[in-house]
């Protein structure tokens, strides 16, 4: 900015712009700090309600409920595993293609993107994949969460599009050494490519923690669920909640039905909050070089 | 003899190494997504479990006559087409608004952190926002809350039962959950101006307003229009639809609440109506693809920007 003195146009459009943005800003923010100070609120006192600023009776008792709640550690745990073991592999697959689809000398190069182009406009739909799922003997097992969301097409490109970016000269000396492409993918591509990797990352891992598709149609054991579908149950009345229900009952807890709800919302939202500030960096630019090369 | 090699090895060992780092993505690809498209012969079939994919008669378009006469297939296919439509045009044209305001702040820190912030809902489970809506539209909740305060309604407004209200309560959530996240790659585009301009628009006189309208707004166009095209191509499947149909429908506002998505879940894996619930995915997959080549069509006619 330079030290010129500001117009009135300047200065209208300077306020109206951070007042607008303030509206954005409070809408956004003001619902996930609603469920935070009423998580951390008395459940027997939360009940009168009108509480909107701060707790009022502060208390951790409805966390020490949601980790002695078997289901919700088991959802908890359900959910970390199947969010780290996907993403890992995920970016793992999808990068190794990624890095391979750049190289000219690749054959059926062609072939190749042809076959990920359609995918991204054309499905079988759902019933034909859960026929699928169920001769692959899939259905209720773990490696559903997994296997079938290890390739995106659209990470792909974005992956592409970064390491076409990355100087010729790297590999040159590289491959002089007699290195092989799979050292080079591992050694000197993945380490210089981590704006990307992280982005895509967050993409996946969010994907994963937050689906509620897969163990909802997919999984009936219980010990497979992950945290969605039991904040779904918090949600309705059904034989879950009746069972919370019995075991808040039993405890003489001022722990209410409500207040366990507030706690296992705001612990499903955390991991995303404090991960996302740290990616965010990355992937501004991680978008960028995607969309103006895809 | 001592000949230095410019060129990469290309012998056949390279090129295995590279077939194999493809592979895994490939055979992912095959399985999940290859494999279940046979599957869409089954739309065309009278399927029971025992014949299965390759058994059973063949009975041409008979699952989509009976879907064209199905009465809940219509409310389907109104509400999907009404929500996408008004999707479309208001959460499609509040991020380029939002950008060319964060633009515009002066300090640049409560730009970053504006942007932070409203980028966050983006990345939330549909079942979070699904349990805020719910917690915060409620009879007794606290928007009903400040309604009645301000003296704006008397009675507290029944946003989930009453069907009227289910259209805009879809639109509105959009809204809220994806703005900044859209906003981001214009407000990129805008950021990547030449500065010069800016300094010419000056010189010329022109004033905050006409800069963005003549500079700011036309570096985004193009971009507008690939999403466009994008956007119109997954009206019949709607990003959203689905999850604002299974996670807030309900009796009251079934009318209006209930979408393809909906629709397919219910008659495959609820009622076990395999070969219909294909037949309706395979209809709703071929109109996707048409919209999508005709709006690719038609910007190419308009000026020219296409992405195929």
């Amino acid at each position: 900015m330079n030290a010129i003195k500001l117009t009135w146009e300047d200065k209208a459009v300077n306020i109206a712009a951070v007042l607008l943005s303030l509206i954005m800003v409070i809408a956004t923010a003001y619902p996930l700090y609603y469920v935070l100070i009423n998580s951390l609120n008395d459940g027997a006192d939360a009940a009168s309600g009108h509480i909107y600023f701060y707790p009022r009776q502060f208390s951790l008792e409805n966390y020490s409920m949601v980790f002695k709640q078997n289901y919700l550690i088991t959802g908890l745990a359900m959910s970390a595993a199947r969010t780290i073991v996907g993403t890992v592999a995920a970016v793992l697959v999808t990068a190794m293609a990624a890095y391979a689809l750049t190289k000219e000398n690749l054959k059926f190069k062609k072939l190749y993107l042809a076959l990920a182009i359609v995918t991204m406009y054309f499905s079988g739909g759902l019933i034909p994949l859960y026929f699928v799922l169920n001769e692959l003997h899939l259905l209720n097992n773990f490696l559903v969460y997994i296997l079938p969301s290890l390739f995106t097409f659209f990470h792909c490109l974005l992956f592409m599009a970064f390491f076409r970016e990355l100087p010729k000269e790297l590999y040159e000396s590289a491959y002089m050494d007699g290195a092989n492409d799979l050292f080079i993918f591992f050694k000197i591509v993945i380490p210089l490519s981590m704006p990307v990797v992280a982005t895509i990352s967050l993409f996946v891992g969010v994907n994963h923690w937050n689906d509620y598709f897969v163990p909802s149609f997919f999984i009936s054991k219980e010990s497979l669920q992950t945290l969605p579908v039991i904040l779904i149950r918090l949600l309705s009345l059904s034989e879950a909640q009746q069972q919370i229900q019995q075991y808040l009952g039993n405890h003489q807890s001022k722990v209410t039905m409500e207040s366990l709800r507030y706690a296992t919302l705001f612990v499903s939202i955390l991991p995303i909050t404090l991960l996302y500030p740290l990616v965010q960096r990355f992937f501004v630019k991680g978008m960028l070089v995607g969309s103006i090369k895809a | 003899m001592h000949l230095l090699k410019k060129k990469q090895p290309r012998g056949w060992d390279n090129q295995l190494i590279l077939q194999l780092m493809i592979l895994p993505a490939l055979l992912t690809l095959l399985i999940f997504s290859y494999l279940p498209m046979f599957g869409i012969v089954i739309a065309f079939k009278d399927y029971n479990v025992l014949d299965g994919l390759f058994g059973g008669r063949w009975i041409g378009f008979d699952h989509f006559r009976e879907m064209f006469g199905d009465e809940r297939f219509h409310t389907a296919l109104r509400n999907t087409l009404g929500m996408s439509f008004i999707k479309l045009v208001i959460t499609f044209l509040a991020p380029v608004l939002f950008a060319l305001i964060l633009n515009e702040i002066p300090l640049a820190r409560f730009k970053k952190w504006t942007q932070t912030l409203t980028t966050l809902p983006h990345f939330l489970s549909y079942v979070i926002i699904a349990t805020l809506t719910m917690i915060f539209l409620d009879p007794k909740g606290i928007i009903n809350g400040i309604l009645q305060g301000l003296g704006i309604t008397s009675q507290p407004i029944e946003f989930l039962s009453e069907p009227s209200h289910f259209w805009s309560l879809a639109a509105s959530l959009d809204l809220w959950q994806e703005t900044g996240w859209g906003a981001i790659i214009y407000l990129a585009a805008i950021t990547g101006i030449n500065t010069e301009i800016y300094e010419a628009a000056k010189v010329d006189g022109a004033g905050r307003l006409r800069t963005i309208w003549h500079i700011n707004l036309p570096a985004i166009r193009g971009t507008i229009m690939v999403l466009l095209i994008l956007n119109i191509g997954s009206i019949i499947y709607g990003g959203s639809n689905f999850n604002q149909s299974y996670l807030l429908g309900n009796v009251f506002n079934r009318d209006t609440s209930y979408v393809l998505g909906y629709y397919t879940l219910d008659n495959g894996l609820l009622q076990m109506r395999y070969a219909f619930a294909t037949a309706v995915d395979l209809f709703q997959s071929c109109v996707s693809l048409i919209l999508l080549l005709a709006a690719n069509w038609g910007a190419k006619k308009l000026n020219g920007s296409n992405i195929f």
